[in-house]
C-alpha cells in the first residue's frame, strides 16, 4: 500500500467550495445560494461577532496583529488594508465605546466572517483546550482565569461599560455562561466548514 | 491522508479525539478520475477510548445529517435533540453540558450504544465531519441541509419556560390586581328612598 498526502481545501479554497448536499446538480447549488449574501447583519449579529473575534483576541497576545496578517492571507489586504480599517467595521458593534452609526456592508461582513472562521481555525488547540473536560480541573480552572481576565480588559477598554450586555459579560457570576458560549460557538465555527454555521447564527435575528 | 490499492480509495480524516475512515471506489463510469470517491463501501469513526463504530453509507448520513445541524443550534445558543430516534444516528442534550450520541446497530440483539462527548469531542467530530463534506475528492452527493438562521419562534425557546411564562403571567397578576383594586375603589352605594333627580333639560339654550 503507498501512502501519498493530498492536501485538504485552504479556508480561502473551500469558500469557493459548493456546499454538498442531495441537489443533483451541483451547478445549481452554485447558482442559488441558500443563504441570501447581500442581507446585512441585524444588530445583535454584529454585537456577537466582534465579541467573538475580541474573544480569540483574548486567546492571542498579538491578535490584533494576527487579524490583519490573516486578512491579508485570505485575500482581503484591498478590503482592510491596515490595523484601523479592520477596527472601523469593528466599531459598528453598538456595544463599543466609540460606536459607528450605519449599516456594515454585506461584503465587510463577510471578509469579518472568514476572518474570524480562519483565526477560530489557527486557535482551534486553546478553544478545545478550554471546552475540554479530560484535562486536570486545576489547568483547566488556570486557563479559564487567564482568559477571562484578558476577555474583562479587553471588555472594559474597548466595550461601553454600561451596556447591560457589556456589564453581563464581566460579572465574574452571571457572565460565565455566555463567556463559555462565545468560547464553545467558536469551536463550532473554526476552520472553513464553519463558516455556514456561523453566517446562519448571526443571521438569526434578522429572520 | 490517502491509502491507495490499485482501485480501492481510503480517505482519512483526523483530530484529536477522532479520526474518520471513508473507503470507497472512484466511479469511472461518471467520468471521476482515479483519486476520487464516488462509491462509498464503508467507513469506521475510531475514537480515543471508545469502542470503534463501522457502517455502510446511509449510517454516515445519518451521522452528518444529525451532528452538524445540532453543533449549528448550539452555536445559536440552542440546545434540542436532532435526528430520529427511531433511525440509526441521534443526538440529544446530556446532563452538566454534555452531548448523547446514541448509535444503534442494524444487528439484531444489540443494544444502542450512548456516547456521552463534551463540547470538545463534540467539535472535534464536527471538524472531522466537515473536512469529510468539503473534501473535494469526495463525489458523493450527501443530503446536508444547509445552515439557516432560526425562525424567531425557534430563538424564544432559548429562554427557559419560567422566563417565557414570566411576563404573561405577570400581565395576567397585574390585571387581576387592578379589578381587585377597582372593586374596593368602587362608589358607595346611594341611600335607599331618595330617588335620582331627574335630569332638567338644558336651559338658557338658543
Amino acid at each position: 500500500m503507498a501512502q501519498v498526502s493530498l492536501p485538504l481545501p485552504s479556508l480561502a479554497e473551500a469558500a469557493q467550495l459548493p456546499h454538498r448536499s442531495a441537489d443533483p446538480n451541483p451547478a445549481g447549488s452554485l447558482a442559488k445560494p441558500r443563504l441570501d449574501a447581500a442581507k446585512p447583519l441585524p444588530r445583535r449579529g454584529l454585537e456577537r461577532l466582534d465579541l467573538m473575534l475580541l474573544c480569540l483576541e483574548s486567546l492571542d497576545l498579538n491578535g490584533g496583529e494576527a487579524l490583519v496578517w490573516l486578512s491579508d492571507s485570505l485575500g482581503f489586504s484591498s478590503r482592510f488594508p491596515n490595523r484601523v480599517e479592520l477596527w472601523k467595521r469593528r466599531c459598528h458593534n453598538p456595544m463599543r465605546r466609540a460606536c459607528r452609526r450605519g449599516e456594515l456592508e454585506p461584503g465587510d461582513a463577510e471578509a469579518l466572517m472568514r476572518i474570524l472562521c480562519g483565526m477560530a481555525d489557527r486557535l482551534y488547540p486553546m478553544l478545545r483546550s478550554l471546552l475540554s473536560t479530560t484535562e486536570p480541573a486545576q489547568l483547566s480552572a488556570e486557563r479559564w482565569a487567564l482568559f477571562e481576565a484578558r476577555l474583562g480588559e479587553l471588555l472594559l477598554e474597548r466595550m461601553n461599560p454600561r451596556r447591560s450586555g457589556v456589564q453581563k459579560l464581566l460579572d465574574p457570576q452571571e457572565g460565565a455562561a455566555e463567556r463559555r458560549h462565545l468560547v464553545q460557538s467558536l469551536a463550532f465555527v473554526a476552520g472553513a466548514g464553519g463558516y455556514e454555521r456561523l453566517r446562519a447564527s448571526l443571521l438569526d435575528a434578522a429572520s | 491522508m490517502l491509502v491507495s490499492s490499485p482501485m480501492k480509495q481510503s480517505l482519512r480524516y483526523q483530530q484529536l479525539s477522532c479520526q474518520l475512515v471513508v473507503e470507497g471506489l472512484p466511479d469511472l463510469s461518471a467520468g471521476h478520475g482515479k483519486d476520487d470517491l464516488g462509491i462509498l463501501t464503508g467507513w469506521s469513526l475510531r475514537w480515543a477510548g471508545r469502542p470503534e463504530l463501522e457502517g455502510q453509507r446511509d449510517h454516515l448520513e445519518a451521522l452528518v445529517a444529525a451532528v452538524l445541524p445540532y453543533a449549528r443550534h448550539l452555536v445559536s445558543g440552542l440546545r434540542r435533540s436532532f435526528g430520529n430516534p427511531s433511525g440509526p444516528v441521534w443526538i440529544e442534550p446530556g446532563q452538566d453540558g454534555a452531548h448523547t450520541l446514541h448509535l444503534v446497530s442494524r444487528q439484531s440483539g444489540q443494544p444502542t450504544l450512548d456516547l456521552q462527548l463534551d463540547d470538545a469531542e463534540l467539535a472535534d467530530l464536527v471538524r472531522v465531519l466537515d473536512q469529510f463534506r468539503l473534501d473535494p475528492r469526495l463525489q458523493l452527493a450527501m443530503a446536508v441541509p444547509p445552515p439557516q438562521p432560526l425562525r424567531p419562534h425557534e430563538l424564544i425557546q432559548r429562554l427557559p419556560l419560567q422566563r417565557r411564562l414570566a411576563a404573561p403571567l405577570g400581565g395576567m397578576a397585574a390585571l387581576a390586581l387592578a379589578a381587585a383594586l377597582a372593586g374596593l375603589l368602587a362608589p358607595p352605594p346611594l341611600p335607599a328612598g331618595r330617588p335620582l333627580a331627574p335630569a332638567t333639560p338644558a336651559q338658557g339654550r338658543s
